[in-house]
């Protein structure tokens, strides 16, 4: 079925142009939505996306069952007690941690490394489509399934915490003990989103590079979550502190920001910038592979 | 042709990944260490007298400190062990303020609204209400973390016995400021080396103390604005509003939980001034002298709320009599066996001397 799906897919991509044009006109657009079905008619992702849509809505539930007073030592989980525009903040702050790296490096094992072990990237290699424009479309997938998670999150974290644990009058208690109105939460979700985009189109594009180079998708979830792994153990070393303004993992409790008020934006804003640090070099190392890559 | 412009972009992309590496790097640099700013010469005297007389403005901004004293983290103020925290603070200039402690996992929030004083805690989410004329615990509170407050009381009590003077100057949370340094005098014999206070060059307020003990580069204590910005605040802030659903809790009674009475009649007495004043005080009532006890290296666990003194320090033993010596970077205790507690920014010597006495 694959080979049925891989033939019809490079047909299409073929379709686009004449083949005795000049190879770089396929409209952007066709090939962006190309992927996109191409990435969502993975069962694998439909079924990632549905099991991260659980995660809020279990902590929702664990937090209804346990106590509802939070106590000293309860930490971010005792926060969401009763007030459940948390709920989707925690939840994508956890997340981070590894969930939502693990979609992403699954997501870009498939895109490069995957069709290579399949066979199936000569296709797209051989199609009158530049290879720049290949990897755009690649980097374009990776992302949609970041966006893709982040959101399920997001919006599963938000109807839980409505549903299952209401909302202190409707408002969000933050942090720092103040309350914020509807329209302010929201935007304080909304916000945490695109950070944590920010944060695994990082994770994404370091995923890329390591799938250009090897023909095992294994590989890349390997690298990548040994990576997060190694990252974690060296910022747990006293003695290499010096190290953790260059880790990209150091930055990722700024999430967490959101829930204070005034919102401190310094740290979302460092560890935004380190990951389009990261961001660039993994699309700088991709590109370089894939423009000489053989078919 | 192909293969040219294939080239052209592979060394474009490999520049892209070599200046994010370097962009990596930008990043981690401290963004604290510029060049020494320079500032007309100003005396000590004339720099101090422009501190007392400078108004207080409204501000904010974020303060850090970098904690190497020794102390070990006590369970309501995690900030007095060894590590860096940081405030975030806003000030109108008069007299009301709020202060935020943010730690990983939640905020403290300590508000005073010109009437009364609050006191959240994400963590309990509970409130602590303090009406402002009667709240001994809750100004330190703030002051502790407010340098302004902190840096006036350090110069104040050390003028008499201490070299002043301005050494160079310094850029604190991008502000030139003037580096004060008070020294020990020649005959005080302490653990402290000097303390540094760098005075905003403008407003002149003082942005960071730090304090150097002897034999180490690194300082003690440093505590400093990393942020700062002068100018008016929003109203909002000097106000709080306990979120719905949580508790409000009286501030006496709350106090009376935490801290216990001293007991009458045991006031401390102080031997010596300066930077070698040592301060002999009983230990506090319902500890019992060890002497009293059938096994010394028993831990009294009955006292309620107590330290176990004895797991900590090494013994040491006098003409003064015998106790347990506790060292931290900038202070030695003394808890003797006869139940006096000897405690000054000394070395060993001058707090058994104290003792004798």
């Amino acid at each position: 079925m694959t080979a049925m799906t891989e033939s019809t897919r490079a047909a299409a991509l073929a379709r686009t142009t004449v083949p005795t044009a000049a190879p770089r006109h396929a409209p952007m657009g066709r090939l962006l939505a190309a992927e996109a079905r191409w990435v969502l008619r993975r069962p694998r992702t439909l079924v990632m996306l549905g099991v991260f849509a659980l995660v809020p809505v279990l902590i929702a539930i664990g937090v209804a069952v346990a106590d509802d007073t939070p106590g000293p030592g309860s930490g971010l989980i005792g926060a969401i007690a009763g007030n459940g525009f948390v709920l989707p903040i925690v939840s994508m702050t956890m997340a981070l941690g590894l969930l939502l790296p693990l979609a992403v490096a699954m997501a870009a094992a498939d895109a490069i490394a995957g069709e290579t072990a399949h066979g199936t990237l000569r296709g797209l290699l051989v199609a009158p489509v530049g290879r720049l424009r290949l990897v755009g479309m690649k980097a374009f997938g990776v992302l949609l399934v970041a966006t893709l998670a982040t959101t399920a999150i997001a919006v599963m974290g938000l109807l839980a915490g409505f549903a299952v644990i209401g909302g202190a009058d409707g408002q969000l208690i933050t942090l720092s003990g103040t309350t914020l109105g509807l329209g302010e939460a929201l935007a304080r979700v909304a916000l945490v989103v695109v950070w944590t985009v920010g944060q695994l189109a990082a994770v994404g594009a370091v995923a890329l590079a390591i799938s250009a180079y090897t023909e095992h998708p294994l590989v890349v979830l390997a690298s990548v979550l040994g990576g997060l792994i190694v990252f974690g153990v060296l910022s747990a070393i006293p003695a290499l502190d010096w190290l953790q303004p260059y880790l990209l993992t150091s930055g990722w409790t700024a999430g967490v920001d959101a829930l204070r008020d005034p919102t401190p934006y310094g740290g979302m804003i460092e560890s935004s910038l380190r990951a389009l640090c990261y961001l660039g070099l993994g699309a700088g190392v991709t590109v370089h592979r894939m423009l000489r890559r053989d078919a | 042709m192909v293969k040219r412009t294939g080239n052209a972009g592979r060394n474009v992309a490999a520049g892209l990944a070599v200046a994010c590496v370097v962009g990596l790097g930008l990043l981690a640099v401290p963004s604290g260490a510029g060049a020494a700013p320079e500032l007309p010469p100003i005396s000590a005297e004339d720099l101090l007298a422009s501190v007392a007389k400078a108004k207080p403005e409204a501000f904010n901004g974020t303060v850090g400190l970098e904690n190497a004293l020794g102390l070990p983290a006590l369970p309501n103020l995690p900030q007095a062990g060894n590590g860096d925290s940081t405030a975030r603070i806003w000030s109108d200039g008069a007299g009301r303020g709020r202060v935020q402690l943010p730690s990983p996992q939640g905020e403290r929030t300590l508000v005073s609204d010109g009437t009364t004083f609050w006191a959240w805690d994400s963590s309990t989410r509970t409130v602590t209400k303090h009406s402002e004329s009667g709240h001994p615990g809750a100004k330190p509170d703030v002051n502790a973390t407010d340098p302004t407050g902190a840096a006036t009381e350090a110069i104040n009590r050390l003028r008499s016995t201490s070299q002043i003077r301005v050494d160079g100057t310094a850029e604190v949370a991008g502000r030139p400021a003037y580096e004060l340094v008070l020294a020990p005098a020649a005959q005080e014999r302490t653990l402290l080396r000097e303390v540094r206070i760098a005075i905003d060059s403008e407003k002149r307020v003082p942005l960071r103390l730090t304090v150097l003990s002897n034999g180490s580069n690194d300082p003690a204590l440093q505590l400093g604005f990393t942020d700062l910005s002068f100018g008016p605040q929003d109203e909002k802030l000097f106000t709080f509003t306990p979120p719905p659903g949580t508790k409000v809790e009286e501030g006496e009674k709350h106090d009376q939980g935490q801290r216990p009475q001293r007991p009458e009649g045991v006031e401390p007495t102080i031997v010596g001034d300066g930077w070698d004043t040592v301060l002999v005080a009983k230990r506090p009532e319902g500890a019992p002298a060890d002497k009293d006890q059938p096994d010394k290296n028993q831990p009294d666990k009955d006292r309620p709320g107590g330290v176990d003194l004895n797991a900590l320090g090494t013994p040491v033993s006098g003409a003064w009599g015998s106790g347990r010596l506790i060292t931290t970077a900038v202070a030695s205790v003394i808890v003797t066996d006869d139940g006096r507690i000897a405690m000054g920014a000394v070395p060993e010597q001058v707090l058994t001397e104290a003792l004798a006495k």
